[in-house]
């Protein structure tokens, strides 16, 4: 308290010492004023008066002189001195300045000396002064215009030049009156007038003339002065009493001083303005303040001056250091990322904003401190961030926080901070303050612990689900095997039974195996572990080996099976054959197993827009009418062990794995797959793939062997646009019809044109006239010049000899492609036999293994036995080696000969297959290069065949073993080897 | 012998007759007779004491006057196209300003300063009359006024202030009733453009040399420092206030309320203005106002402008030209125009004029109009002068778009250009 007020003492005493020279100030400037006043109308009054009487000597000095005339006049001869009485008037004129003399007549006419009569109406004149008897002055206008004041006198009774006098008079021009009478004082300022006791202005001294004519009246009209004022101004003058007022005329002060002049009853009154009055005084007094003011000043300087400079050192250092707190604060706040902001809780003014905002949320420091709403700009997601309501709820020394995004007004990064708002009363005013936190990588840190939360807990219910669904497929067969295992046990001597339950085992086996290798396929997959084997390989070969694989499939349900080809897809493609078969023949085999019995599948190839021109982007569209799908197994139908669960469904053994593989594989090749479906109405699932290009083939064939004309006839019209596409860059002129019938009528009549086509190509099944009857009857009309092939999608070895019958040169499978059809008409044109039939691989005989010498390398002393006994039931034998090494060892020591294969397991200890095969392909052994070596493994993987041929191995076997597989791998090795071609 | 004189009295009425046709007229059927051509402005030969005048000339005379008016519109060029024909009337009526000389008056009209009647004028009618080398051009037989200031004087007495008689005064005047907060002059300038001639007439009337050289163009306004001196008087009171506050919005219809209201205190108008244009029923009627004359920074003592005259001239190639003069004698006998002029409101042409209507402030006013009349000589005798293009150079001034001098340069330009317009004419 008691520093409080030491420090508002010094001002407190500044204002009291102010006070009292204030009051001081003003006491004296009234008590000068008035004594200004004072002496101002004294002196006013001094230099009237001085006036008045200079004026009443001019009177008086004027009946003196018209005295003094008198007496000439008296004494002078009337008849021969009138001369000498106009020179003595002359001379008085010189002396006192009258402008004229003036005789007058008891009839009140009048003769200047110079003898003129009547120049002037002195009429009135003369009756007041015969009326009075007394000097008189009087205002007169001359008929000139010109004003003047007469100054009349009797005289003795005379004759002037034979005119009857009785008095005389002089004229003064009140121009020349009015220079006498007006005072050099008061800058000219003053007016001053002649006037009667009435009011009526005899003469003025204004410069130029005078517009008054009665001062009382003009008073009455121009001041301020009231009823009660004027009549006793009235009253002064009608008593000849001297005086002096203030008024107002015009606005203005005055002072007015009137004066009894003393003749007759003529005032003097001057008029004068107060601030004339007074000027001189004035500037006295304006002198004699500015002096007392500055010395109290120089007082008030000494005096106070230390106290300022205390004060104003004080404040300095005060200022200093809270320019150097607001500095460090500044400086602080600009480092770290919490913007500081305080307002005032009542007008929401700003206080303070720290630097660091514009950083942080590209908002300019001084656009927040004109106005706070301007961060709500950067709020994403809301438009209110100052919560008024809220803040007002906030009690005062509490705090609230609010959690915010904002997006940077530069770079339009969005941050996530915390708003804390802190209620506080600072210097008795309460204001809120606003921390705003930046909590962007708490925020984000939060989310990704989420996601991996949930993440894991995903993986967590992938799992169990996995586990869940492997318990349930393995243990559904296994079961079947172990049940039919005990029952064949139980029905041991019963053949027929024995039969059944090994059929069902071996089913069972069979559905289990296949369900481990997509497990593991499946599990390679997901874990990046899958690589792509990527080599040029040949589109047409892919789709007929489907075509293969799955028509019988197809048939056996009697399914139609169509392959169709769009564009001009290319023939020659780069990338995982391997791969992209699995994946057409999961979704071809998924076709034909969910489409009912005598259902249609449409397999068909096309080629979209091409990324680059080095690339190719082919579209595989599998279409079927079969069961299709629900909306809700479409989301998840690419899900590990998912299957629709319905009746029909019930019915068909599968995995749940094939869409899902399928779906990893297409994602490894970079492509897409789509499902649409509709239950009741079937599937399409559409597979986009991109592929490298090879280096085109020069030449064309086409134009070297005269191959410009070909007659394509096949009732869909489809096929006959994708034949002219693929065809348009043959330079090969393509007709195509659309039934047998105008097939026979194109060649007939190109026959009898003399321009015969150079090949003809018919579909096999055509309504009307088929492939077959139309060749015929070409031929008949024709001749056997033109070849003729046949296009089918069927197998053609009932018709074969039906066909060659008929004149048919050959028969090419569909879907069309140019590489497949020159192939087929090569031959044609060329010294080549002809192909009548696509070279199929030979038969394996039924005993091809029998007599012949396995050496076989298994560590699993089971699988040994397992083996030895199937190599057995085919009538082979085998010689075992628990190792690699023990393997290369045997072979080593073998005759030539000894052994026609070696069976090879790939993980076995002390030497692995790998290694040993390639000791044994370097052993120096004269069967040492091509005894067919052929890998026996559970590794079924492509980069496991691959290592496999890289060993030097011949072939690949997957365990379990499949007895089939095994005859057909060593039958075909077995086969090359004696034919002496290479396997590899 | 009764037969022979019979047969010569018949000889000698069949001569009379023969001699009588040969006349052409049937007014010269008396040999005494004769007729007089009269041409004029249709609406000027319409006025009443002329139609008197002339009614009493053929009582009197028993000659006839054959009377060619023209349609005001049509006069000047009609007339000057008969004077080009040679068909120049007895007696030409005309004013006497520049559209004369077209006429050549020196030329064709008679100079009648020998003329009995002439002592018979007033000064300011026989100044009016005269060219600039003193000759008579004609009869001054006009209605007339007087133009001054006319001041509201009750008013003024009731200030205890009284009218000016010196350009100082008169501006103290002004003064004195601005601070008082009358409107000392009604000067509406929306269409009231005579006012500009009263102070360019002391100008050029006091000194016609500057006339002469004016319209020989051998000066311009710009070079006559007192024209200057005008246009710095006129702009000075304005900007004092001594015209109101809203004088550039008032005109001709304003002035009779301003004045009669006690509002405005003097304005520079003609003493029949109060007959025609004052209104009555105001505060003040027309027995408040008096004369003075009007101050507009060209002369000291102020001035009046004469009355703006109607002359009869005579042609002095007149066949009848005896008669013509006889005629002008006969209009000036007091006699005469005292009949002619009975009851009509104007200021005196003749000294012996006792019958016509003179306004009071023109009597009490008398001396000071004989001391400082002016002959209308700006209006009437300055080519090219036109008192609407001298307002528009004012009307600049007062709106504070150009100065003294562009105003009078304005002047100048408008001048010039009325000048090429009328010697177009």
């Amino acid at each position: 308290m008691k520093k409080r007020f030491g420090k508002i003492l010094p001002s407190l005493l500044m204002c009291l010492v102010g006070l009292a020279a204030v009051l001081i100030g003003a006491v004296y400037f009234a008590f000068i004023s008035q004594k200004i006043y004072e002496d101002s109308t004294d002196h006013l009054r001094e230099i009237y008066g001085q006036v008045n009487r200079s004026f009443g000597l001019f009177v008086e000095r004027n009946w003196g002189l018209l005295n003094s005339c008198d007496d000439y006049f008296a004494l002078a001869d009337k008849e021969a001195d009138s001369r000498a009485e106009a020179e003595f008037i002359r001379s008085k004129q010189d002396y006192w300045g009258f402008s004229g003399f003036y005789f007058l007549s008891e009839d009140g006419k009048c003769m200047t000396p110079d003898g003129l009569r009547d120049s002037a109406d002195l009429s009135g004149v003369h009756q007041t002064l015969s009326q009075w008897r007394e000097p008189i002055m009087a205002g007169l206008t001359l008929p000139s215009g010109q004003e003047v004041t007469v100054f009349a006198a009797p005289s003795r009774k005379g004759t002037f030049r034979g005119f009857d006098f009785d008095a005389v008079a002089v004229s003064y021009t009140n121009a020349d009156l009015a220079n006498a009478l007006r005072v050099d004082a008061f800058s000219g300022a003053a007016k001053s007038f002649v006037i009667h006791r009435d009011g009526t202005v005899l003469l003025s001294t204004q410069t130029g003339g005078s517009v008054f004519s009665n001062y009382l009246v003009y008073l009455k009209a121009a001041s301020d002065l009231n009823e009660e004022e004027l009549a006793a101004l009235q009253n002064d003058w009608e008593s000849g009493t001297s005086g002096l007022i203030r008024c107002e005329i015009s606005g203005v002060d005055h002072c007015i001083l009137y004066q009894n002049v003393g003749y007759q009853d003529y005032i003097l009154l001057s008029a004068v303005p107060e601030s004339a009055v007074s000027a001189g005084f004035l500037a006295v007094q304006k002198s004699t303040m500015a002096v007392l003011i500055v010395i109290f000043l120089l007082v008030g300087s000494l005096v106070v001056a230390p106290i300022i400079l205390r004060s104003r050192s004080l404040s300095r250092k005060s200022r200093l250091e809270l320019q150097y707190r607001e500095r460090m604060f500044d400086v602080l706040s600009a480092s770290v990322d919490d913007i500081f902001i305080m307002i005032d809780a009542q007008d929401q003014t700003v206080d303070y904003v720290s630097p660091n905002v514009e950083r942080l949320l590209g908002i300019p420091a001084e656009a927040v401190r004109k106005d706070i709403r301007v961060m709500e700009t950067c709020a994403v997601n809301t438009d209110v961030v100052i919560p008024q309501a809220e803040l007002e709820t906030v009690p005062l020394q509490a705090s609230r926080s609010w959690e915010y995004e904002y997006r940077h007004q530069t770079t339009g990064e969005r941050r996530f901070y915390r708003m804390t708002v802190y209620h506080m009363s600072i210097q008795e005013t309460k204001k809120y303050i606003f921390v705003l936190s930046d909590r962007t990588q708490e925020q984000l840190m939060n989310q990704h612990l989420q996601e991996a939360l949930t993440a894991a807990r995903s993986a967590n219910e992938a799992k169990s689900n996995f586990l869940s669904n492997m318990s349930h497929d393995i243990r559904t067969p296994m079961n079947a095997i172990v049940g039919f295992s005990v029952l064949l046990e139980k029905d041991a001597d019963d053949p027929e039974k024995v039969r059944e339950y090994t059929r069902k085992i071996a089913a069972s086996s069979h559905h289990l195996l296949s369900l481990i290798n997509d497990v593991l396929d499946m599990s390679k997959i997901e874990s990046g572990k899958t690589s792509l084997n990527v080599d040029r390989f040949s589109l047409p070969e892919l789709l007929e080996e489907l075509s293969i694989i799955l028509r019988p499939q197809a048939k056996a349900k009697d399914q139609s099976f169509d392959i169709y080809i769009q564009g001009a897809p290319p023939e020659q493609i780069i990338g995982d054959r391997l791969r992209l078969n699995q994946i057409l023949i999961n979704l071809l085999s998924n076709a034909i197993k969910y489409t009912p019995e005598g259902g249609r599948i449409e397999f068909t190839v096309s080629e979209l827009e091409r990324p680059a021109p080095q690339y190719a982007k082919l579209r595989f569209a599998v279409k079927d009418n079969g069961i299709g799908m629900s909306e809700e197994f479409q989301k998840q139908v690419f899900a590990p062990f998912s299957r629709e669960i319905s009746s029909v469904t019930n019915k068909i053994q599968g995995t749940g794995l094939g869409m899902a593989i399928t779906k990893n594989l297409v994602d490894l090749m970079g492509g897409i797959i789509r499902l649409e479906s509709k239950p009741g109405q079937g599937s399409t699932f559409t597979v986009e793939l991109s592929f490298a290009l090879p280096e085109q083939d020069e030449g064309d064939s086409w134009f070297r062997h005269k191959v410009s004309r070909l007659l394509v006839a096949d009732d869909e019209e489809e096929v006959c646009r994708d034949i002219r596409e693929m065809m348009r860059d043959t330079g090969v002129d393509v007709a195509t019809v659309t039934s047998g019938e105008a097939a026979v009528e194109e060649a007939v009549l190109a026959h009898r044109q003399g321009r015969d086509f150079h090949v003809i190509l018919l579909d096999w099944k055509m309504p009307g006239l088929d492939g077959v009857e139309t060749a015929r009857r070409i031929r008949r009309q024709v001749g056997e010049k033109v070849p003729i092939l046949v296009l089918t999608s069927y197998d053609w070895a009932d018709i074969e000899e039906q066909a060659r019958q008929a004149g048919i040169n050959a028969f090419m499978p569909k879907p069309f492609f140019t590489s497949t059809f020159w192939q087929a008409i090569e031959p044609l044109f060329t010294d080549r036999p002809i192909a009548t039939l696509p070279e199929k691989s030979a038969p394996v005989p039924e005993r091809v293994m029998e007599g012949r010498l396995f050496l076989v390398a298994e560590d699993n002393e089971l699988n040994a036995e397992i083996l030895t006994e199937v190599l057995a039931m085919e009538g082979a034998s085998c010689e075992l080696a628990v190792n690699g090494q023990e393997a290369v060892e045997l072979f080593k020591k073998s005759a030539p000969g000894h052994f026609d294969m070696i069976l090879m397991d790939v993980q076995m200890p002390v030497m692995n297959g790998y290694e040993a095969t390639r000791q044994i392909r370097a052993c120096g052994h004269p069967q040492a290069e091509d005894i067919p070596i052929v890998a026996m493994t559970a590794n079924t993987f492509a980069e496991d065949v691959r290592n496999a041929l890289a060993a030097g191995m011949d072939g690949h076997l997957a365990k379990p073993i499949d007895m089939n597989a095994v005859r057909e791998l060593v039958g075909r090795l077995l086969s090359q080897r004696e034919q002496g071609g290479d396997g590899k | 012998m009764k037969k022979r004189i019979l047969c010569l009295l018949l000889l000698a009425a069949l001569t009379l007759c023969l001699a009588a046709c040969g006349g052409g007229t049937q007014e010269s059927a008396d040999p005494e007779q004769l007729t007089l051509t009269v041409m004029g402005r249709k609406s000027d030969m319409e006025k009443s004491y002329l139609t008197s005048i002339f009614q009493l000339y053929e009582t009197a005379t028993g000659n006839k006057l054959r009377l060619l008016s023209y349609e005001d519109a049509e006069f000047e060029a009609e007339a000057a196209k008969q004077f080009a024909a040679g068909n120049q009337p007895d007696i030409f009526l005309h004013f006497h300003n520049a559209d004369l000389n077209r006429f050549s008056p020196a030329e064709n009209f008679c100079d009648l300063s020998g003329e009995s009647w002439v002592s018979d004028l007033t000064e300011s009618a026989l100044a009016y009359c005269q060219d600039r080398e003193g000759r008579l051009l004609g009869l001054p037989f006009w209605e007339s006024s007087v133009s001054g200031c006319y001041y509201n004087k009750t008013l003024l007495d009731s200030l205890g202030l009284r009218p000016a008689s010196t350009q100082a005064e008169f501006d103290m005047l002004c003064q004195v009733l601005k601070e008082l907060n009358y409107t000392p002059i009604c000067w509406p300038a929306d269409g009231c453009t005579w006012m500009f001639q009263f102070g360019l007439d002391p100008i050029f009337a006091d000194d016609p040399a500057l006339l002469e050289q004016l319209n020989a163009n051998e000066l311009s306004y710009a070079d006559i420092p007192a024209v200057a001196d005008m246009v710095n008087w006129i702009g000075s009171a304005a900007k004092a206030g001594w015209f109101g506050s809203d004088y550039l919005d008032t005109g001709w219809d304003d002035v009779s309320t301003a004045l009669g209201s006690g509002q405005a205190v003097m304005t520079f108008i003609w003493d029949t203005w109060f007959y025609t244009d004052f209104a009555a029923g105001n505060q003040y009627g027309m027995e408040d106002f008096a004369l003075m004359p009007v101050f507009m920074g060209t002369a000291d003592s102020g001035s009046y402008e004469g009355g703006n005259l109607n002359m009869m001239m005579v042609n002095k190639n007149s066949a009848q030209l005896d008669a013509a003069l006889d005629f002008l004698a006969f209009c000036a006998t007091p006699e005469n125009y005292n009949v002619a002029f009975d009851g009509i409101s104007t200021v005196s042409c003749f000294k012996g004029q006792t019958t016509n209507i003179q306004s009071q402030m023109v009597t009490d006013a008398q001396a000071s109009i004989s001391e400082n009349e002016r002959v209308s000589t700006a209006a009437t005798k300055i080519v090219g002068y036109s008192a609407e293009d001298v307002a528009a150079a004012f009307d600049e001034l007062f709106r504070g778009r150009t100065d003294t001098a562009g105003c009078v340069q304005r002047m100048d330009e408008y001048r010039l250009q009325d000048e090429v317009l009328q010697g177009a004419a």
